[in-house]
């Protein structure tokens, strides 16, 4: 027992814990449908332009701090523009992500350089691979605010989100707006992605978005099992990934993401058998 | 925007001969006085500036199986759309059961191409079947809407695809799934876009006679589009034949497949377009 005990007496462990739990939850079950709208680099594009969004805030003058606030806006823009892209070009998803995401990392260190010397420095590594254990109170409260409002939201738009993705043809004809749910879901998970980078880094975010749902599309028979599923690897990964690192002495981030690929491998055991 | 400044298609040679050939064929519309099902109306339809529907008029009756004929990029999956609330109409108007595309949608049950939904996709036919009844994808099935899942399904012969996986479906068992879907709502207008298309023999031998037993209906009213003359010549009580954008001709089965010279003029359009570009 001192094995949880020990660890969540912690109060930056306790910080860590909730953070962990509210980027995994909603990162999963946005996951879900990144995955199966054939996404799955969604995050990653996302995560570069938050680099680039945090970097325009760091150069006009906001602390490390706020410029997530001029990043939210900047990557939900970003996100937006890939959608128009893919709806009215003959690109494919990828295409458009890839082009955006090159965009913004080059905008990124264009604005690192322009910083003059004078300024206050920057730790690019922390940006990069984040430390989930050194949140702060005001962090947390703006990772749990953003997770609890995306995640009701995406939940709230389950069914119609499942059936534009479905079909988006049929799901229009039944009166779905699926362009807008489509705009939504893009800028929704923007915003997640640039809050999550403050506890996880751009490295590793998209791993949050891509690998439970990945593991459980492998496993789940309907959408909604997949979901559920997503949402149990998600944060059970995270709780377990934690804790292991606490004991382990491994960055946080890195062991929740390990363990999560661990649940993928499991899971693509557990397909096979099935077919 | 007006009219006035779209592009519209210019009439060839040849869509003006075939024109003349087509008026000389005799043409029975169905009678005035019947409640139409589906009006269309003077309706042109362009998308980008280009019109690709022009001025296109035909009612359905109550109960009566109508083919919409032609060939590839003659404007009948665009017509489909315009009917289906997925593309404004430029002028004209199409009305479903009196009412407005908009109010009477829930009236059309809709059996789309094979191609159109994601193969990967997790689901079973009960769920694709429930989403029809409920305008969304459901999280989980009561059993009143199981129980009307199964029997639309029971009636197509197709009662054991009920939990099974879409994704491991034939073509043909897809295509009975997906004319379930279209008609658990009770809908007063099937809407069918080439439902045999990409479905192997037998399937599509299964389907045919799916499609006849439903012609057959004296209370649904269909529209079937299709390039496969056995569909045609099974179900068809009228069709509605439509090159480049406009109505060719318009009568009973009987009057325009009897023709040689329409079955020539079908021929000869798919050849005369086998290699246009499809801007359907």
């Amino acid at each position: 027992m001192d094995l949880l005990t020990e660890p969540l007496g912690l109060l930056f462990m306790q910080r860590a814990l909730i953070a962990g739990l509210a980027i995994s939850a909603v990162c999963a079950v946005i996951g879900v449908f990144v995955v199966q709208r054939g996404l799955a680099f969604l995050g990653d594009g996302l995560a570069h332009a938050a680099f680039g969004g945090i970097a325009l805030g760091l150069f006009l003058g906001a602390s490390v701090e706020h410029a997530v606030w001029v990043s939210i806006p900047f990557t939900a823009a970003i996100a937006i523009g890939i959608g128009v892209i893919q709806r009215r070009t003959q690109l494919r998803g990828d295409v458009a992500i890839s082009v955006f995401f090159s965009f913004s990392l080059a905008l990124g260190v264009l604005f690192l350089g322009l910083r003059k010397a004078t300024d206050r420095q920057i730790n690019v590594e922390s940006l990069l691979f984040g430390n989930m254990l050194v949140v702060t109170p005001e962090v947390l409260t703006v990772v749990v605010a953003v997770s609890a409002v995306a995640l009701v939201l995406t939940l709230i738009l389950w069914q119609r989100l499942a059936y534009a993705i479905f079909d988006p043809e049929l799901a229009a004809i039944s009166g779905v707006p699926v362009a807008v749910l489509e705009y939504l879901l893009l800028a929704q998970t923007a915003v997640v992605v640039v809050v999550a980078v403050k506890a996880v880094g751009v490295v590793l975010v998209s791993s949050f978005v891509v690998i439970p749902a990945a593991a459980a599309r492998l496993v789940g028979t309907t959408l909604a099992r997949v979901t559920a599923l997503a949402f149990l690897i998600g944060t059970l990964g995270a709780a377990a990934g934690l804790v292991a690192s606490y004991h382990l002495d491994t960055p946080s981030s890195a062991t929740i993401i390990l363990i999560h690929c661990a649940c993928f491998a499991a899971a693509l055991v557990l397909g096979r058998r099935r077919r | 925007m007006s009219g006035d400044f779209l592009t519209t298609i210019p009439p060839t040679p040849v869509s003006l001969e075939r024109r003349s050939a087509a008026r000389a064929l005799q043409q029975t519309r169905p009678d005035a006085a019947l409640p139409r099902v589906l009006d269309v109306d003077g309706v042109s339809i362009a998308i980008r500036d280009k019109v690709i529907v022009q001025d296109v008029t035909f009612w359905i009756p109550k109960g009566e199986f109508v083919c919409l004929c032609g060939p590839n990029g003659a404007g009948k999956s665009t017509l489909l759309k315009g009917i289906l609330g997925l593309l404004p109409v430029s002028s004209g108007r199409i009305a479903i059961g009196g009412e407005d595309v908009a109010a009477g949608h829930r009236a059309v049950g809709y059996v789309p191409q094979r191609k159109g939904f994601d193969r990967d996709f997790p689901a079973r036919a009960v769920e694709l079947i429930v989403a029809a009844l409920r305008g969304r994808w459901p999280a989980s099935i009561r059993p009143e809407e199981r129980e009307r899942a199964r029997a639309v399904l029971a009636k197509l012969g197709g009662a054991r695809l009920l939990d099974k996986p879409l994704s491991g479906l034939s073509g043909g068992e897809t295509q009975r799934v997906f004319l379930a879907r279209a008609l658990v709502t009770d809908p007063k207008l099937l809407i069918l876009d080439e439902p045999t298309a990409g479905v192997d023999a037998r399937g599509r031998g299964e389907l045919l006679e799916l499609l006849t037993h439903i012609s057959r209906s004296d209370e649904l009213a269909a529209i079937l589009v299709t390039h496969n003359l056995a569909a045609v010549s099974k179900t068809a009580e009228r069709i509605v034949y439509i090159e480049a954008g406009r109505v060719l001709c318009w009568g009973l089965r009987e009057e325009l497949l009897g023709q040689s010279s329409l079955t020539a003029l079908a021929f000869q359009a798919s050849d005369h377009h086998a290699h246009a570009p499809d801007e359907e």
